[in-house]
């Protein structure tokens, strides 16, 4: 509205005028007069507004820079171009990527403005060269390994108790992770030195924590909310059964026949009927007690410590073709029979 | 589509009223808009032109996530057993949603959030419609703001093109 009242002040219509005048009359003065006239050109109605629409034209910006990838030396340093981690960027890994799928017989999208590649986790900063250099540096930090533990052996030896814990790595503000605090503690049973009372009891106490097959304790403790306190408790546990399978109560003396955990050939019955055997056939005719029984001395007669590790064989691991077969050829050697012939 | 959307809504409605009886556990499991999602949900409609762009994301539908493209957030809460799976799903919806308006209409891509440990890398296609000036301002802004809500480094990993039509890959 301002700009149609200042067209239309006195003073410039006056000015339009003179112009018009001088123009009929001269031709000569007219370069002199070229700035008014631009200044007070006659104002088309412009309905497509084709004007604006030729000023709107977009301009492409010069300033953006050539790819640094173009720039780059075959022989540098990579380590320095990729320092750390980084999202994938087309423009400073010289290579020819390409990455998408496609139907057949066209080329898939290329590196540049392709979020596929920016999905996807990269390894370009972990190139070997700089894997080297890095642990070249971290070198300074380690010790050397104690020459005593060259082999599994030794550190079994050395370090019979082994305690296992996870840590957990995830990607969270937090670095808790609550399987964390779960510690297992595993000991062979012949580190322990335990004698076969000890022994005995000690794998009743612990029950199923003890695999017979590897001879490995068990112990896994997950009550507490820090790892440093299930250690202690762990720790805590195998120090109490040991001492406690030492101990001998009253009552264990009441252990019966069938309370053995496995058959003891000595303390049972095949044997004292193979002794009996043994004095009929030497012609001697004496009682022993039950103590005589279990202490006499086997290894006089012949053949029978085969027997007695058939027989305990077959008592202890069950029932089977083959300990049954063990225990007819332990049997018919005992008696000085022939052996079975095979049809 | 309304009809089945009101169909759908009658169906779940009557169906939730027997099983809330029951037990709210088992009504709450019940997915009643499932195969309405599986058939139009990102996917998109043929134009008359064909003149209608996609960029390869869009161009692949859900089902071939992990076949022809990869997933949009990367992190070890979506993993079995993983932790702060709600915490982490919203959180990056939130990223995606500030980056969006943040750049307004800058944005060409999907917004692709990366965690590593406690960091957050976002990353993302920029058109070049800005001043570089501007860009750098958004770019520390973003970081600043984000960071300050999530409690975490957060990084801006962006890419520019000179405009949308970089990023299409095909039309239909």
């Amino acid at each position: 509205m301002s700009l149609f009242i200042r067209n239309y002040k006195p003073n410039s219509l006056a000015t339009v005028y003179n112009v018009k005048i001088w123009r009929l009359h001269s031709t000569a003065a007219e370069s002199t007069q070229k700035k008014d006239e631009n200044e007070e050109e006659f104002r088309v109605l412009d309905i497509l507004k084709k004007k604006d629409r030729i000023q709107r034209k977009v301009t492409r910006r010069a300033d953006i820079q050539p790819d640094r990838s173009d720039r780059m030396a075959p022989d540098q340093n990579w380590g320095n171009v990729w320092p750390g981690p980084k999202t994938f960027h087309p423009s400073s890994v010289p290579l020819p990527l390409r990455q998408g799928y496609v139907p057949k017989g066209q080329a898939p999208p290329g590196k540049k403005a392709n979020a596929e590649l920016m999905k996807v986790p990269n390894f370009l900063h972990l190139t070997p060269p700089v894997i080297k250099s890095q642990c070249e540096a971290i070198k300074q930090y380690c010790t050397e390994w104690p020459n005593l533990l060259n082999s599994q052996e030794a550190i079994e030896k050395h370090y019979p108790v082994e305690i296992i814990t996870s840590d957990y790595c995830h990607a969270s503000p937090s670095i808790r992770n609550p399987l964390a605090r779960i510690v297992t503690l595993r000991v062979k049973l012949s580190t322990l030195k335990l004698d076969k009372h000890a022994r005995d009891k000690f794998i009743r106490l612990v029950g199923d924590r003890y695999d017979s097959s590897t001879d490995l304790v068990t112990i896994t403790a997950d009550r507490c909310p820090a790892r440093i306190q299930n250690t202690d408790y762990v720790n805590y546990l195998l120090t109490a059964c040991f001492h406690e399978a030492w101990n001998v109560e009253e009552w264990e003396k009441d252990k019966t026949e069938d309370d053995m955990e496995y058959y003891d050939w000595n303390n049972n019955a095949s044997k004292k009927s193979l002794v009996n055997w043994h004095l009929q056939k030497k012609g001697e005719s004496k009682t022993l007690t039950d103590d005589e029984y279990k202490s006499f001395d086997v290894s006089e007669i012949q053949h029978a410590d085969g027997y007695k590790n058939a027989v305990s064989d077959w008592m202890n691991s069950g029932e089977s073709e083959e300990t049954v077969k063990k225990y007819a050829e332990a049997v018919r050697k005992l008696f000085g029979l022939p052996e079975k012939k095979v049809v | 589509m309304n009809t089945s959307i009101i169909k759908l809504v009658q169906h779940s409605l009557g169906v939730s009223g027997v099983l809330g009886q029951c037990s709210p556990a088992l009504a709450s499991q019940l997915h009643t808009s499932a195969p309405l999602c599986r058939v139009v949900s990102g996917k998109y409609r043929i134009t008359k032109k064909r003149d209608k762009p996609l960029t390869y994301e869009m161009a692949n539908p859900p089902h071939y996530i992990a076949h022809r493209k990869s997933w949009n957030s990367w992190n070890t809460s979506n993993l079995k057993d993983g932790l702060r799976r709600s915490e982490t799903a919203l959180e990056d919806e939130f990223i995606r949603r500030f980056m969006t308006g943040t750049w307004h209409g800058l944005v060409c891509s999907e917004i692709i959030v990366k965690r590593q440990f406690n960091h957050i890398r976002v990353a993302g296609i920029i058109r070049r419609a800005v001043s570089p000036t501007k860009m750098y301002f958004l770019l520390g802004y973003t970081e600043e703001l984000l960071s300050n809500w999530l409690q975490c480094p957060v990084t801006l990993e962006l890419q520019t093109v000179d405009s949308f039509k970089d990023v299409v890959f095909k039309y239909i």
